[in-house]
């Protein structure tokens, strides 16, 4: 076991190292987050003209909702579906069914590894820019509850991207599916608008989709309130369900996982 | 003149043979633009459904400003805002040189590299959302048409000018794929009516960073906010246009290539 972390340890470090050297790529979220965040403050300033509340929200929790989204999104963000997409279609694959370390979890030793960086470079410059510029309240309602959260949201996001990653086994190009998907992921997730806006019959469909595990239960976690389909949750019951839900995931993963493998040739494997 | 078309045919005829080849993945990247462009004007529906809304500005009018953003980027994205990926890709790998070495300018070659019958889903969804929107406000007159139709040519210049800034920036922040979320950023300004803005900002963006312009204001025009004095835009979105080419120019210089 010490030697799975410290191999995990080990590929998570050289994964920092090499995006280290590529700083200013990530340092655009220094630009870009705050730029689509001042959008959003003067969208909700106009919306909120003679309003107290919007769908139980008030300006500034809405602010804090999309404040909170902005750094989830950027502490569990993942490409492990466009890097594993690329490994088939190029061939490299080969060289991880090699190794004596499945390859899923070396893409998750390389996600820790670049989101320990993002830490750093991205997520706590623009949560300074967030508190200190636009004056948001990004105090977590409960902490420990939060902090479990985005770490279930962390592992959530790997997994989904993950399977959508093992469709180009089957398919020759799965860049459309890819992208099609991530769409719907993030739409379905709250990552535009809180779910509780949408339609009653699409909240009762969205809360029995894996999506909403990705963003909106950790933001309405963050808050410290979480409701969805007029389901109210306490934080331990949301956390509770978000691990079900990732644990069910992570096994759909897996499963998928091996039909890759048996499905998968190459030279000398 | 004739030889730019005979380039565009050619290169039309090569890119949808490779997209046939690719027809499931083609479809589908097809029906992911339609749905991504929709998102703001999805999110905007649902926001108006909850009661709220952008004072001044009824759900269709809103919705007119986004289908306009639209339909630019319909015209931008398959014509010429494929540079931006073919310069980052191509200068990343060296490829660029190829362009270098062809008897065409160099500007030109690198748009029609960067042609993307892909892009042309955003048109369908631009049409379908404008038609959608057009039909819940009064008819514009023949002189808002007009007017639209001239501040279009503004809007489109002014994607033209972006894609060649962008671009041009690639030359020396090589490879960096996040040109294009700093393009949505900076856009996304453009997709809400101008007045939700405070003044100075609202001024910014339409004198200094002319966003507005891409749909903001010729979806003014053609609700009958906009006057004949907003045709200034058109002489704006050409010293834009004639700043981004000198810029694209002065950083194709800057590129080394593998040679040095």
């Amino acid at each position: 076991m010490s030697r799975l972390f410290a191999m995990i340890r080990a590929i998570g470090f050289v994964t920092y190292k090499e995006w280290a050297a590529f700083r200013t790529h990530m340092l655009a979220s220094l630009l870009v987050g705050p730029v689509l965040f001042l959008v959003q403050v003067f969208i909700w300033q106009a919306m909120f003209v003679g309003k107290e509340t919007i769908n139980g929200l008030t300006f500034q929790q809405m602010l804090t909702y999309f404040g909170v989204v902005t750094l989830i999104h950027y502490i569990t963000f993942d490409f492990a579906d466009w890097n594993l997409q690329m490994l088939v279609r190029s061939g490299k694959f080969v060289t991880f069914a090699l190794r004596p370390l499945p390859h899923w979890l070396f893409a998750l030793a390389q996600k820790i590894g670049h989101r320990s960086l993002a830490l750093g470079v991205e997520v706590l410059p623009v949560m300074l820019l967030f508190i200190f510029l636009f004056g948001v309240d990004l105090m977590p309602a409960s902490p420990g509850w939060a902090a479990i959260s985005i770490l279930l949201s962390f592992l959530m996001n790997f997994f989904i991207n993950y399977c959508v990653g093992l469709t180009a086994f089957w398919l020759v190009r799965a860049e459309g599916i890819r992208r099609v998907f991530l769409l719907l992921k993030d739409i379905s997730a709250g990552v535009f608008l809180p779910l509780s806006f949408f339609p009653e019959v699409l909240q009762k469909i969205l809360f029995f989709l894996p999506f909403q595990f990705i963003t909106y239960l950790p933001t309405r976690v963050y808050i410290g309130d979480y409701e969805l389909a007029g389901v109210s949750l306490t934080m331990a019951e949301a956390v509770g369900l978000q691990a079900a839900a990732v644990a069910v995931t992570a096994g759909l993963a897996l499963w998928l996982y091996h039909l890759a493998m048996k499905r998968f040739t190459g030279v000398g494997v | 003149m004739k030889g730019i078309w005979l380039c565009w045919g050619a290169v039309f005829r090569v890119k949808l043979a490779e997209m046939m080849a690719y027809r499931s993945h083609f479809a589908l990247s097809m029906l992911l633009l339609i749905a991504g462009d929709l998102a703001v004007p999805l999110v905007t529906l649902l926001v108006y459904s909850s009661g709220a809304s952008f004072p001044g500005w009824s759900l269709y009018e809103a919705l007119l400003v986004q289908a306009v953003f639209v339909l630019a980027k319909g015209i931008a994205f398959p014509f010429f805002f494929g540079m931006v990926g073919t310069t980052l890709s191509q200068v990343r790998e060296g490829t660029f040189d190829l362009l270098l070495l062809k008897p065409r300018p160099v500007m030109l070659m690198s748009m029609l590299n960067g042609f993307d019958p892909d892009d042309f889903g955003r048109l369908l969804s631009g049409g379908v959302l404008f038609g959608y929107a057009l039909s819940g406000i009064a008819a514009p007159g023949a002189g808002d048409w007009l007017r639209f139709m001239l501040l279009f040519l503004a809007s489109i210049s002014i994607l033209f000018a972006m894609s060649l800034f962008l671009s041009g920036l690639l030359f020396r922040w090589v490879g960096s794929s996040r040109v294009f979320d700093i393009f949505d950023a900076v856009t996304s300004f453009g997709m809400y009516p101008g007045t939700i803005y405070s003044k100075t900002l609202s001024n910014m963006l339409t004198y200094v960073l002319p966003i507005g312009l891409i749909a903001f204001v010729p979806a003014a025009a053609l609700l009958g906010r906009e006057g004949w004095g907003a045709l200034w835009a058109l002489a704006s979105a050409a010293g834009i246009v004639g700043v981004s080419m000198l810029y694209w120019n002065a950083m194709l210089k800057n590129y080394s290539s593998a040679g040095g």
